[in-house]
This record gives structure tokens, C-alpha cells and sequence, in this order.
């Protein structure tokens, strides 16, 4: 029955998403991957979720605020292992044009261990479901 | 109610407008603004992508070797805002609409642009200068071209050249 359940819950990761100070231009995109039927992110089996503690794939947006950093810090604290990370836009990845700001101290990759980047100021929905795709993959493989 | 069998019957007809993106391509517009492409032989590296770039995403500094000049935009950094495009004076860089961004975490720094510009020598004195494209040098010397080499030199050389000759017919 343990052995059924693995597999089966191999095929469906859930993903859920923390706005580290983003701008809502990420955001608007990850909502459109999922929610829009044109894109529809749930074909590759995933599901966005309201719990961290429910989460599979993580989504990070924004430049990761001195504000934001901890609270962004325990929320990825609560996420079950295993766990994938993905940083989505520039602002996550290298600060983006945020960089060198009074507010924003250092890129995500300096306080969680990333996995997938998917650059773009936002990135296009294609490039989403692309990094999704890789995350996924990473994932079974950590499973 | 017809309106409702209306709407039926072109979703029946039309399929499902869901898009199979990662297992079948999905084309971009002509002009999406996406992955930077950069021509060497167009570029004077005039520093002004540099001055303009949003997103601090390009550089350019001499080589180490001296021979050249070395140009990096790090797709990372980059806003894809087409300020550069816009501000090239030789149209030497355009944005491909390449939308492909994501990778893995292992290729973060090797995610970019590289071109490097040589340098040729000046005809008269042998200092390396970064060389003029033939578009500006049409853009200069009109349609014949440039008669006396002036775009070959560097500038000291050039005023000497054109001191020593005259000013070149118009």
C-alpha cells in the first residue's frame, strides 16, 4: 500500500508560491500559468496550493527584502523535504534591478539552496511551465 | 438559450485552446523582446548599451590579452527592456525572440552573451583601435567610401593625416 501511494504521489507535485517583495509582475504570470486554460500548468500534474505545508515545488518571486527575508525564511522552513526550489525572474536570481538597494542585502541563492532559475522581467509563461518541468524532474530524482 | 448552443458549438468546433507547450513548441512573436544577440563585427564599443542597460546586465572592458575588447550582457541581470536595441548607434544588438530562459541552478554565471571585439592596428603608427563597421563609414565618408583610410587609423593618426593632406573632398 506505501509503495502505491509513493508512486501515485510522484506523478501530482504540488507547488506553492512566496512573494519575497516582488513588484505582482511574477506573480501575475505563475497565476497566469496556472489559472489561464491557454497555459494551464495542471496538465504537468501539479497543483498550486494554500499551504506550505502541503508544497512540493516552491516559487519565489522578488528581491528578497531585509523585511520579507525572514518570514520568507520560515515559510520554506515548513515546506516538507524533499523539496525544489524554484527562483522566478531576475530579482530573486541576481537582484534584478533592485540590486545594490538600501532594502535588498543579498540574492535568494545566498540564503536557500536554488535549484531551477527562470530569468525573465517577468518571464513568459512558456519559460514558467519550463522551469516547472525541470523542477519536477529534480524532484522525482530527490524523491 | 441559442446564445448558450452558439457558444457549444464553436467550442466544439474550435478544440481545446489549451497550448502543449513543454512536449510541442509554442512560437513567439516576431518581436518579442527575449535572449540579447549581439554582432561583434557591427559593435565600436561605444560603452552606450553599458550607460543605458536597466538592469546593469552588460559589460564591456578591454581584454586581458589587450587584443581586443570583451562584451557580456548576463541574461540573469537582464530586464529584456530593448534599451540597448534602442540605443545602439550601429544596431549591433537585437533581442531575439528566444523566450527559453530557464535553467539549472549549476549554469546561474554561465547563462550569457560573450562576443569579443577585435582590435586592428592603426596603418601608420600600429596602436591597436577597436575598427569602425563599413555602415559608419558609409555614414561618414558618403557612398565612395573612405579614399585616404582615415577609418583605419587612430585619431592622432588622423589628424596628422588629414594636417599633412588637407581636409578629404567632399
Amino acid at each position: 500500500m506505501a509503495e502505491l501511494l509513493q508512486k501515485i504521489v510522484k506523478m501530482s507535485p504540488w507547488i506553492y508560491r512566496i512573494n519575497a517583495g516582488s513588484c505582482n509582475g511574477c506573480d501575475v504570470e505563475m497565476a497566469t500559468t496556472a489559472l489561464i486554460p491557454r497555459y494551464d500548468v495542471e496538465r504537468l500534474g501539479c497543483r498550486y496550493c494554500g499551504s506550505p505545508k502541503h508544497a512540493d515545488i516552491v516559487l519565489i518571486s522578488g528581491p528578497v527584502t531585509a523585511v520579507v527575508k525572514d518570514k520568507v525564511l520560515r515559510v520554506y522552513n515548513e515546506i516538507p523535504e524533499p523539496k525544489v526550489v524554484v527562483a522566478v525572474g531576475i530579482c530573486p536570481i541576481s537582484g534584478g534591478v533592485f540590486r545594490e538597494s538600501y532594502s535588498v542585502q543579498n540574492q535568494l541563492d545566498a540564503y536557500i539552496p536554488v535549484d531551477v532559475n527562470v530569468p525573465g522581467c517577468p518571464p513568459r509563461p512558456q519559460a514558467i511551465i519550463d522551469g516547472i518541468a525541470m523542477a519536477i524532474e529534480i524532484w522525482r530524482k530527490k524523491f | 438559450m441559442a446564445t448558450f448552443f452558439k457558444v457549444i458549438l464553436r467550442n466544439l468546433a474550435q478544440g481545446p485552446s489549451t497550448i502543449k507547450y513543454p512536449f510541442e513548441d509554442s512560437p513567439a512573436p516576431e518581436k518579442l523582446r527575449g535572449k540579447i544577440k549581439h554582432n561583434p563585427e557591427a559593435c565600436v564599443a561605444c560603452h552606450l548599451c553599458e550607460y543605458v542597460c536597466a538592469g546593469g546586465a552588460i559589460k564591456i572592458q578591454e581584454s586581458e590579452d589587450k587584443k581586443g575588447i570583451d562584451f557580456v550582457v548576463w541574461h540573469n541581470s537582464c530586464t529584456f527592456c530593448g534599451l540597448c536595441e534602442y540605443y545602439c548607434p550601429m544596431k549591433a544588438i537585437h533581442l531575439t525572440n528566444n523566450y527559453h530562459t530557464a535553467h539549472l541552478q549549476e549554469d546561474k554565471y554561465n547563462f550569457c552573451e560573450k562576443t569579443f571585439v577585435m582590435k586592428q592596428k592603426c596603418i601608420r603608427c600600429g596602436e591597436p583601435i577597436v575598427p569602425l563597421s563599413p555602415t559608419l563609414v558609409e555614414k561618414i565618408y558618403g557612398k565612395e567610401g573612405d579614399v585616404k583610410g582615415l577609418s583605419k587609423m587612430c585619431p592622432k593618426c588622423r589628424r596628422k593625416t588629414l594636417w599633412e593632406g588637407g581636409a578629404p573632398k567632399p
